[in-house]
């Protein structure tokens, strides 16, 4: 178990929780230089405990993304948009002024239509807006912990089937789509994290999804009161970017989606741009 | 229109939002001190903008609390709890640790069954959680106005039924209620602001029975998208509450929600005690 009250304590970084629910920021540690194996430890276990984790004012070019990225794992490469020039492991992740809208606007798990889903990712963000365009991650240890035994036991052994086409990822102004093969995985609805041993609920909001060796229509009612379960605020944290920061989250246990919040007209909101860069570590097949 | 694009500032009173959906924090004023006509009109006026305002490390005592509400308007004694002893318009909101949830943890506007619901609120943190127990808002009038024109006809002009009374109250160990008669009324399902002359969605979904002439099951297909859509999280703010925070909110035009993401057990995090002060202002008949 996440030992949520004791985080503080740690001796050589400082970890202070955000939510009740999942999140925390580390001060106390520079990302532009090599950590050790200690830091590094301490790093991971708050990533393990907290799920996602966040640091202010750190100064990261795409290589210093790319070593943070690697101490977690071997990194993966997008194949449906277009990737940094000469660092293909990177993504600059961007939304133009005039758009109103962000890649990643509802909940969702990151790439869950491969075999093996990324493990998570590190985002760092460039040029932000003031005030719109927060973060919200949502932890899906609780909202299966949350389930009644009787709806745990139906739902154990239940595969969803996860579809994945280059054709989603048109429409962002700032980022170009590559072209690449349609993919589709099925993964249990329950998997067990590799790491800490525990459930999670693994599924996010997509109509149109189903379960294995089931039509759409059968699976909608289940499927339905499970994205509106996953969607409940108490499960999830909320963070505001500023220049500098970083998020490093886990893609096995939580949900990520960004506030659309780009208000112009309605609220006279200046339109501004939204850049961060992100890079992705390769994660193990969902069991 | 509100003008968000920068924050105002008078003398000393900056305005910074907190979303681009609502929500600003106000520094540069002492509410300990009685404030000037033109600084009190500047706070007016960004409550009027940004629906919800903060101002932080506030110490003020109870009379202080209540003269700066007496600025918005008469004072509201709450129908269903009993005040303080020497304060009967301060409601004290009081989670102790060992509970799990708070007194009004699901979106809702206040009190929508009396015939005049309050015009707002000023909530101050006298005890408060480091890290649990955030409160959210979101912003009615945008919840009307990203409906489509079609539905905009045809909501308009129906009439909902409210009932409320003290049996959800109950469950509060800390808080006094009072077993006070049912209560009944019938208000517009899109009000018009009386100061900004802006319609915005008036839709408590507890409280509302049904559509006036209609019955309730008829009513509730309709009512229940809408109080899907309104619950966009891209509507919403979120506001992390320290000791000696205030937050004032136009319940005309918003809803809110306590988070209840004291997970014990779930994530090992110590119980924690909530106390609050709340004052209320009195507020028209909507139209």
């Amino acid at each position: 178990m996440a030992k949520v009250k004791s985080a503080t304590t740690r001796t050589r970084i400082d970890v202070r929780p955000i939510s009740g629910a999942l999140g925390a920021v580390i001060t106390g540690i520079d990302l532009s230089k090599p950590l050790s194996e200690e830091e590094f430890a301490e790093i991971h276990q708050a990533f393990l405990d907290h799920l996602v984790i966040f640091f202010r004012d750190q100064d990261l070019g795409p290589e210093e993304m790319i070593a943070i990225g690697s101490r977690f794992g071997e990194l993966h490469i997008h194949d449906y948009t277009k990737t940094m020039d000469g660092y293909p492991e990177v993504i600059e992740v961007i939304k133009l002024p005039e758009e109103k809208h962000n890649w990643g606007d509802d909940w969702h798990i990151d790439s869950p239509s491969f075999d093996s889903p990324p493990l998570g990712s590190v985002i760092h963000a460039k040029d932000v807006p003031l005030y719109s365009g927060d973060t919200q991650w949502s932890n899906m240890y609780l909202a299966y912990e949350a389930l009644s035994e009787g709806m745990k036991r139906m739902l154990s052994g239940l595969e969803c089937v996860f579809k994945g086409t280059h054709k989603g990822f048109m429409g962002y102004g700032g980022m170009p789509h590559k072209e690449g093969p349609d993919r589709t995985a099925a993964h249990p609805v329950v998997r067990t994290h590799p790491v800490t041993g525990k459930k999670s609920l693994f599924v996010d909001v997509k109509p149109g999804r189903n379960f294995k060796d089931m039509t759409v229509e059968e699976s909608a009612p289940l499927l339905d009161y499970l994205y509106q379960h996953i969607a409940n605020p108490d499960f999830a944290c909320r963070f505001h970017w500023e220049n500098g920061s970083v998020g490093i989250w886990d893609n096995r246990c939580t949900l990520h989606r960004v506030q659309r919040d780009y208000f112009h007209e309605l609220r006279d909101v200046p339109e501004s741009l939204r850049y961060m860069t992100r890079v992705q570590m390769m994660g193990d097949e969902p069991y | 229109m509100a003008n968000q694009a920068h924050a105002t500032s008078a003398d000393q009173v900056t305005v910074n939002p907190l979303s681009g959906a609502l929500g600003a924090e106000i520094s540069g004023v002492d509410l300990s001190q009685p404030l000037d006509n033109k600084t009190f009109s500047d706070i007016y006026q960004a409550f009027l903008d940004h629906l919800v305002i903060f101002f932080r490390d506030q110490v003020i005592t109870p009379d202080q609390q209540k003269n700066f509400a007496l600025r918005f308007g008469k004072l509201h004694i709450h129908p269903l709890t009993e005040g303080l002893d020497e304060h009967p318009e301060i409601v004290e909101i009081v989670k102790e640790p060992e509970e799990v949830h708070n007194w009004g943890d699901r979106w809702h506007i206040d009190l929508t069954s009396l015939e005049s619901p309050p015009m707002g609120s000023i909530l101050y943190a006298k005890e408060v959680p480091d890290f649990c127990g955030d409160t959210q808002w979101a912003n009615m009038y945008l919840a009307y106005e990203t409906l489509s024109d079609g539905m905009k006809r045809l909501i308009d002009g129906l009439v909902c039924v409210q009932a409320g009374g003290a049996d959800g109250y109950k469950n509060y160990k800390g808080m006094q209620f009072i077993d006070a008669p049912p209560m009944q009324a019938e208000h517009p399902l899109v009000r018009t602001h009386p100061d900004t002359g802006k319609k915005s969605l008036f839709l408590s979904r507890k409280a509302i029975k049904h559509f006036k002439d209609m019955t309730p099951e008829e009513s509730a297909p309709l009512l229940d998208y809408l109080y899907q859509h309104l619950t966009n999280p891209d509507f919403a703010c979120r506001f992390h509450w320290r000791n000696n925070s205030i937050a004032m909110w136009d319940n005309r035009c918003t809803q809110h929600r306590v988070q209840a993401d004291y997970f014990h057990e779930q994530r090992d995090i110590e119980p924690v005690y909530r106390r609050m002060h709340r004052v209320t202002i009195e507020g028209d008949r909507p139209v």
